[in-house]
Parts: structure tokens; C-alpha cells; sequence
């Protein structure tokens, strides 16, 4: 018999899926036509880009994309894959819709049971073992350090923890250790916290556990809910811990300061320094932007722009996608721009998300007031700490005063001077 | 049914321009950085493709890794598909007489087979040197229905300057449009009209054979400007000239580069970058990899153009800064071109510099212009230097590039060279 060749390179042992379909129903108007992972973030990049380019540098090359809410706007994004090296004989990224079939017929129930629908995927590509990662959390992560990890402990199920404000942990699955950083104990949200360890939501698991542990029971429906705390009880969990900057952005108040920490210099994140790629492509013929245009007497600091812009008036504290106009005279602070915003001469936006190609008219004002603890009366715990939010495309007339922790829809209609008071949804 | 079109461009992106000096000590003129983000050849690829031209050569012999890798699969132009392609022609060995590109027709002449495959109705050739915007589609139309042997592009420049152009009479025939060309004087020394030539031609493949065919006794038939133009326009061969009646700017020297700048800056540039529909390559130099420019708390911008992945915390006024320049506290950037990923250190002045990439300016040193000084002309730092602190370099002053450290050790007066 004539000697077996190994293959000269062998492909990664590591499947990687992607979590990217949940609602973020948090972010209210920023996910009414996208999901939450294609949420554009720091100017010029979306949420998603952080896990992928995590991925792409942690040597992965093989990555399912589980969506189900709102999946064009990412699937668009993510096109070809090329963005992050994600295309080739032995690399790729394939988007993992909900789908008929003669058994698994059904929309994702949850996290597990996503995975679980999938498992045709994981035979196609013979893994160790499988990466199970969230497609919306700011972080810089070594994937490769983590699988290491898992191989040395010989442990089932890995879980990525970190320590977190206590305060903050019952939004949070959270694990006791034993001195080997054994999992010990799991509770996922707990009310009481007994500790500030808190999972991320990544987890590697072995392959072979995996299929076995998902065959089990179809009701188990949820890593965090059901198969984590099982796997604790009775088999080999681990915890990895992070340290570094993390964050989860699925609240407008959290997206924003996330935002604001990337102006801030001694805040740990830095997308560049992280090797953070993006798909510029995906937005099309507009994906070369000339430079940002300064004009003669314009006032700018403390701010993220990105190229396209132009900017006439005066800038502090904010970050701007591409393609943001600041006419003369107009006033941006404290906020959140995203792509095409045009804000009129004389306007004034403060402390404000915007969404893509919302128009602010001429010596309008985009919140105003000090009643910064008046929550949102529809959406109060959407909208607490003052911030604005202007959904895509929403026209601001002229000369309108929009107040507090209001939510302007899309497809608002204001009229020319009109007063909004602090805490409304139009 | 119309069906695809059938003008072949070829771009002649070949030379290098010595008055341009240290920024073409590595690439071709075409390939020189322009525009805070663009090459200048971006211009023209832009130009054809606006134009609906997808069929398109470069022929290109100086230093041309720089532009090789600038216009990757051409897929940046949307020029990569079945009917489209961008083929870049560089000089070649032959079976017999190999020889470098001896000019702009012998260029052409030497790539016929490139040529024939493609069975072009019109052959356009341009340089890919000129910052402009021009729907080549109506060039092309006036060509065809003039029935015109050759049709060239002139634009209107002082009289004054014309000696350094290709010179046109052109007859009143079709009034603003353009006209019949009753003389054309390459470089004239005492120019009599003011229609410059931009270099673009649209011919008719068989007499653009015939006149590459031409072996006149005693004489070269290398350059279109100097050799065949000039003869076909004396055998009263159909040539036509098309008026161009917009912004054109040229590069040629290190004072019009700078000049053409400007002409980017102020409340109503004459290059409209924001309507001219410019595309560029974002691939190579981790473009698109970098994150937005970053602004300092006591940064003041004004009158500039700014890229992605620049830091600024000192001042910047009328300038533009490309991709990856960091401009430190204190520091003051004026009039000034600045390459790609250059770092100006803190409390440095510049004034009226052109930085070519990767150069350091340590703190506190001072380059260009001084106060008080009369206009002498920009100063151009070659790529990958490194300006020590304390060094006052003055204004007109070339810089070779990756200079040895000595040589930029002390006071350097306005209008030097350094080698």
C-alpha cells in the first residue's frame, strides 16, 4: 500500500459561528430596519466587525453567521467575506439563516437551538473544536489563547469571564471558581450576586461534547440558560479570564459611551491598534470618500471624523461617521453621528445619536434643556440619561426644539418651529 | 441594441518628470500621491470610467511597482469584468530589437498586438498626469461625427505659458466646440496661440497604423506631440480640435504641484472633489484600514483636507494631510502637503513643505518658509527622512530622499539641495 500524504497544510481545527441574531430591541430605532451586530459603531466600522476581525486574527478561518431578525443590512455587510481575509479554498464565512427542511423546520428559539439547527454546517467542516462567539460586543480578543487554554485544561465546555462592576452583574451569566478555574457554580442573572465574575458570552466547546450534549434534549434551547449550568453540574466547564476592555453596547446609553470611549486616549480601546477591519465595500461607489473638508474658521476637538465629511461649524466631544456636513455656525457636542447626516447652519446637536442621513434644519436644536433625568415616557428604560435618538432618514425642520431623551421615528413629521418636549416620541 | 463600446484608452503613464524631482524618485508622475488620499492618475481612471470606457491599457516604464500595485485588479474603477479590464503594458524583450519605450507613439507602436486583439473603432490615448474632470464621451462623439482623422483636447492657457505646451490654431468650424487644427507647434519658444494640448487623442485605428507605419528618412517618428502630429496636420490629414472649458491642472513642476494643491482648498475650489466623482484605491497602504481622524482637545484645523488615520493636536492651516500623519502639540502645519504616514513631532513649524511618506520631523524642528522671507517656493522632503530636532531647514530647499542623518545636521539655507 503506497503511503498516505498529509495534507501539506492542514485547515484550522476550529469552527467558528457567529451569533448575530438577536433583536437589541434596546437600541430601539437603530435596529428598526438592522440587526443589533450591524449597528454602525466608532465611524466607520459596525459592531460585527469586532468579533470577525478577532477571528480573522486569531488564525480562524471557517465562521457560520447565525441570523434571523433583520439579516440584509449584514449580510450586505459582510459580503464576500474578503474584508477579513474570510474567502479562499480553505477560509470562508457563510450566512446561517432560519430554513424549512423536512425536520428542524422553525425559527431560532435561542442561542443552543440555533447551533443545533446547524449542526449540518459542523459535519461539513471536521472540527476539535467549536467557537461560539456574540456578533455584538467591543472587544479585542486572542481566540487562539483561549482554544490553548481550553486544550490544556481538557476541559468540555470554556466560558470567557471577566470581572465586572457588581452593580451590573445581574444583567450577566456569572460563575464561582474553584482555584484550577473550574466552574463550580453557574447562575445565569442572578439577583443576588455572590460574585463579579460574569461570562461574555464566548465559549469554546469540544466538538464531540457538543453534538452529544445538544442531542440530549431539544428543549434545551439556551448556552447561558440550560446548557452551561447542566455542563457545570456534571462535566468539565472552565473559565477563561479576560482582562481588558469589553463592552456589551446593547443599550443606547451604553453604545454611546463606548463611543465616547474611543475619545477618550487612556480608555483600552482602539480599533486601528486592534487590527479592526470593516467592509467599506459593502457601502458601495461612496466607499471612497475624499478627505474631511475643514473650512476656514471651523472649531474642532475632542472628535472621531471620518473622511467625507465637511465641516463648517463647531465639533466637541463627538464622533462622526463618513459624510457628516456641519454647516456654518452649527454646534455638535456630545454626540453620536452616523453616515450622510446633513445638520443645517446654526443648528445645535447635543448629547444626540443620529442615525444615517437624518437632515437637522437650519437653527433647529437637537436636545435642549437640563432635564437630562426625565426618561423617555414610551421607552423609559431605553432613554434615561438624557440622550436623544434620531432614527435614518428623519427630517428636523427648520428652527424645531427637540428636548431630552426624545426618540424622533424615521418617518416623523414635524412642523417648521415645533417644540418637542423633553421625554416625547414622535 | 447598443452594444458594448468600442474605444480603446490607453493612458501614458510612463515618464518620469525630473522637474518633480524627489517625488519621483520612486514612482512615475502618474503614481505621485495628490489630494490628501488619491494618485494623480485616479484622475483619468475616474474620467473613464464616469465615461463609460472599461477597455483600458497603461503603458508605463519608469519605477512602475508604485503604480502596478495602485491600480491592483482594477476592480477600484469597476474595472474588472467580462468587458472590462484595465492591462498595464510595461517594456518587453522581443526576438528582435528590444528597446525601452522611446516615446509616447513608439509606446503605442511597440504594443499593436494589444491593440489589434482588441479591434478598437477608437483608439484614445491620454497621460495619466492631469488633475481634471471631462466626459471623454463627448470628445469621442465630436471625433465621430466630424469624421476626423485624429481629434485632440486643447484648453485655454495664458499666452505666457503656452511654450510649454503642445500649441493648436484651431479654424472657427464649430465655435466653442472646436475645430478644425490648421497648425500645431510642439513647445514652441514664441507661441502665437493660446489652445494648449491636454494630451488626449482620439484616433482612427487605421491612420493611427499607417502614421506608427511612417519611416520618414533622417527623422524619428517617436513622439506623437513632435513627430506625428506636426507632419499630419502639414498633409492636411482630418485633424480636429475639441475645447476643453473647465479647470485643468498640471503637475509638472514641484511649484505647480503645490499649486494645484491649493487649488483643492478654500470656500470654492476649483477641483471639486466632492462632485468629480473620484475613485481611488483603497487597498494598498492599509487605507481602508485606518480609523477616523482622531482630534485633539487643543487641535485647530482650518482650510484643510484631512484623511482617515491621522492624529492631529497642534495646528493645521491650509493644508493637506494624507492617510497616517500625526501632527503633535504645539506643532504648526502651514501651506503644507503632507504624505502619507509622516510625523511631525511637537512644536514643529512648517511652512509651505511638501513631505513625501514616512518622514519624521522631530520636536521642535522648523522647515520652509520663514516669516519675513520673500516666496522662494516649496520645500520637498524626500521619503523616509528624519528632520532631528532643533534643525531649521529654509524654504525651496530639496531634500533627497533617506537622507544620512549628518547631512541634516545643522542650519540649512533657503534654496539648497541636499543629496
Amino acid at each position: 500500500m503506497s503511503a498516505v500524504f498529509a495534507p501539506f497544510r492542514p485547515p484550522s481545527s476550529t469552527v467558528v459561528f457567529l451569533l448575530a441574531g438577536g433583536v437589541g430591541s434596546r437600541l430601539n430605532v437603530l435596529v428598526q430596519s438592522r440587526a443589533k451586530p450591524a449597528v454602525p459603531f466608532g465611524g466607520l466600522y459596525r459592531i460585527i466587525d469586532f468579533s470577525l476581525s478577532n477571528v480573522m486574527n486569531s488564525g480562524l478561518e471557517q465562521v457560520g453567521v447565525l441570523t434571523q431578525y433583520k439579516p440584509l443590512s449584514l449580510m450586505h455587510h459582510l459580503g464576500t467575506g474578503a474584508a477579513w481575509d474570510l474567502t479562499g479554498r480553505i477560509r470562508g464565512v457563510k450566512v446561517l439563516p432560519p430554513r424549512t427542511g423536512s425536520k428542524d423546520s422553525d425559527w431560532y428559539q435561542g442561542t443552543a437551538d440555533a447551533v443545533r439547527q446547524n449542526l449540518d454546517f459542523l459535519s461539513e467542516h471536521p472540527s476539535t473544536e467549536v467557537v461560539i462567539l456574540s456578533g455584538d460586543h467591543i472587544y479585542q480578543m486572542d481566540l487562539e489563547q483561549m482554544l490553548a487554554f481550553h486544550r490544556s485544561k481538557g476541559a468540555d465546555i470554556t466560558v470567557a469571564m471577566m470581572e465586572v462592576d457588581i452593580a451590573k452583574i445581574h444583567q450577566f451569566g456569572t460563575g464561582i471558581t474553584d482555584g484550577d478555574d473550574r466552574i463550580v457554580e453557574w447562575e445565569e442573572k442572578p439577583e443576588k450576586p455572590r460574585t463579579n465574575l460574569a461570562s461574555m458570552g464566548i465559549y469554546v466547546f469540544s466538538t464531540e461534547y457538543l453534538l452529544t450534549t445538544l442531542a440530549r434534549n431539544r428543549l434545551e434551547i439556551d448556552f447561558g440558560m440550560h446548557i452551561i449550568p447542566w455542563a457545570v453540574e456534571k462535566d468539565n466547564v472552565f473559565a477563561y479570564r479576560f482582562h481588558g476592555y469589553w463592552r456589551d453596547v446593547g443599550t443606547i446609553a451604553a453604545l454611546w459611551e463606548a463611543n465616547m470611549d474611543l475619545l477618550r486616549a487612556d480608555s483600552g480601546i482602539s480599533p486601528q491598534a486592534w487590527g479592526i477591519r470593516s467592509n467599506p465595500e459593502a457601502e458601495g461607489l461612496v466607499a471612497d470618500r475624499c478627505p474631511a473638508r475643514f473650512a476656514a474658521g471651523c472649531k474642532v476637538s475632542g472628535s472621531l471624523i471620518a473622511a467625507g465629511c465637511r465641516i463648517e461649524g463647531e465639533v466637541s466631544n463627538s464622533v462622526l461617521s463618513p459624510g457628516v456636513v456641519v454647516g456654518p455656525g452649527a454646534v455638535v457636542r456630545d454626540s453620536v453621528i452616523f453616515a450622510d447626516c446633513h445638520i443645517g447652519a446654526g443648528a445645535v446637536v447635543d448629547l444626540a445619536i443620529l442615525d444615517k442621513k437624518v437632515v437637522v434644519g437650519n437653527r433647529a436644536v437637537v436636545g435642549h434643556g437640563d432635564n437630562h433625568q426625565i426618561p423617555n415616557h414610551l421607552h423609559p428604560k431605553h432613554l434615561y440619561t438624557g440622550i436623544t435618538l434620531v432614527g435614518k432618514k428623519a427630517v428636523i425642520p427648520e428652527e424645531v426644539v427637540i428636548g431630552r431623551n426624545c426618540i424622533i421615528n424615521s418617518d416623523a413629521h414635524l412642523a417648521p418651529g415645533a417644540a418637542i418636549a423633553t421625554g416625547e416620541t414622535v | 441594441m447598443k452594444l458594448k463600446h468600442g474605444t480603446l484608452a490607453m493612458i501614458l503613464a510612463g515618464g518620469r518628470v525630473n522637474e518633480l524631482n524627489v517625488l519621483t524618485y520612486y514612482r512615475p508622475k502618474s503614481a505621485v500621491p495628490f489630494g490628501g488620499v488619491y494618485r494623480i492618475i485616479d484622475f483619468s481612471l475616474s474620467n473613464l470610467m464616469n465615461s463609460g470606457l472599461e477597455r483600458i491599457a497603461i503603458l508605463s516604464q519608469y519605477r512602475n511597482f508604485s503604480l502596478i500595485n495602485h491600480i491592483g485588479s482594477g476592480a477600484a474603477w469597476d474595472l474588472l469584468g467580462r468587458y472590462r479590464g484595465i492591462s498595464v503594458l510595461p517594456p518587453f524583450m522581443a526576438s528582435e530589437k528590444s528597446n525601452w519605450y522611446r516615446g509616447s507613439a513608439d509606446a503605442v507602436a511597440q504594443n499593436l498586438d494589444f491593440v489589434h486583439y482588441h479591434r478598437p473603432e477608437v483608439i484614445m490615448m491620454l497621460s495619466g498626469d492631469h488633475v481634471y474632470h471631462m466626459d471623454y464621451r463627448q470628445l469621442i462623439e465630436y471625433h465621430r461625427g466630424r469624421d476626423a482623422d485624429l481629434t485632440m483636447a486643447f484648453v485655454k492657457v495664458p499666452l505666457d505659458k503656452a511654450h510649454r505646451f503642445g500649441v493648436g490654431a484651431l479654424d472657427g468650424e464649430d465655435g466653442s466646440l472646436g475645430g478644425r487644427v490648421l497648425g500645431y507647434w510642439e513647445k514652441p519658444e514664441k507661441p502665437e496661440h493660446d489652445w494648449a494640448s491636454m494630451t488626449i487623442f482620439c484616433f482612427k485605428p487605421e491612420v493611427l497604423y499607417e502614421e506608427l507605419a511612417r519611416e520618414v528618412e533622417g527623422q524619428e517618428n517617436f513622439e506623437f506631440g513632435r513627430d506625428i502630429i506636426p507632419r499630419m496636420v502639414a498633409e492636411g490629414r482630418r485633424v480636429y480640435g475639441y475645447k476643453f472649458n473647465d479647470y485643468w491642472g498640471y503637475t509638472r513642476t514641484v511649484e505647480e504641484y503645490w499649486q494645484t494643491s491649493m487649488d483643492l482648498l478654500g470656500p470654492n475650489p476649483p477641483i471639486r472633489l466632492e462632485e468629480w466623482g473620484l475613485r481611488t484605491n483603497l487597498e494598498h497602504r492599509d487605507i481602508r484600514d485606518y480609523q477616523p481622524l482622531r482630534v485633539g482637545a487643543a487641535a485647530e484645523i482650518s482650510d484643510s483636507l484631512v484623511y482617515n488615520g491621522c492624529e492631529i493636536e497642534g495646528k493645521v492651516e491650509r493644508s493637506i494631510l494624507f492617510p497616517g500623519v500625526k501632527v503633535g502639540p504645539g506643532a504648526t502645519v502651514k501651506d503644507s502637503v503632507i504624505f502619507f504616514d509622516t510625523k511631525i513631532g511637537a512644536e514643529v513649524r512648517l511652512d509651505k513643505v511638501i513631505s513625501d511618506v514616512n518622514v519624521i520631523f522631530e520636536p521642535g524642528c522648523r522647515v520652509g518658509r520663514r516669516p519675513g522671507e520673500p516666496d522662494g517656493g516649496a520645500t520637498v522632503v524626500g521619503w523616509s527622512n528624519v528632520v532631528p530636532s532643533g534643525v531649521e531647514i529654509g524654504g525651496a530647499c530639496t531634500l533627497y530622499p533617506h537622507l544620512k542623518k549628518s547631512k541634516l545636521a545643522e542650519k540649512i539655507k533657503s534654496g539648497e539641495v541636499i543629496k
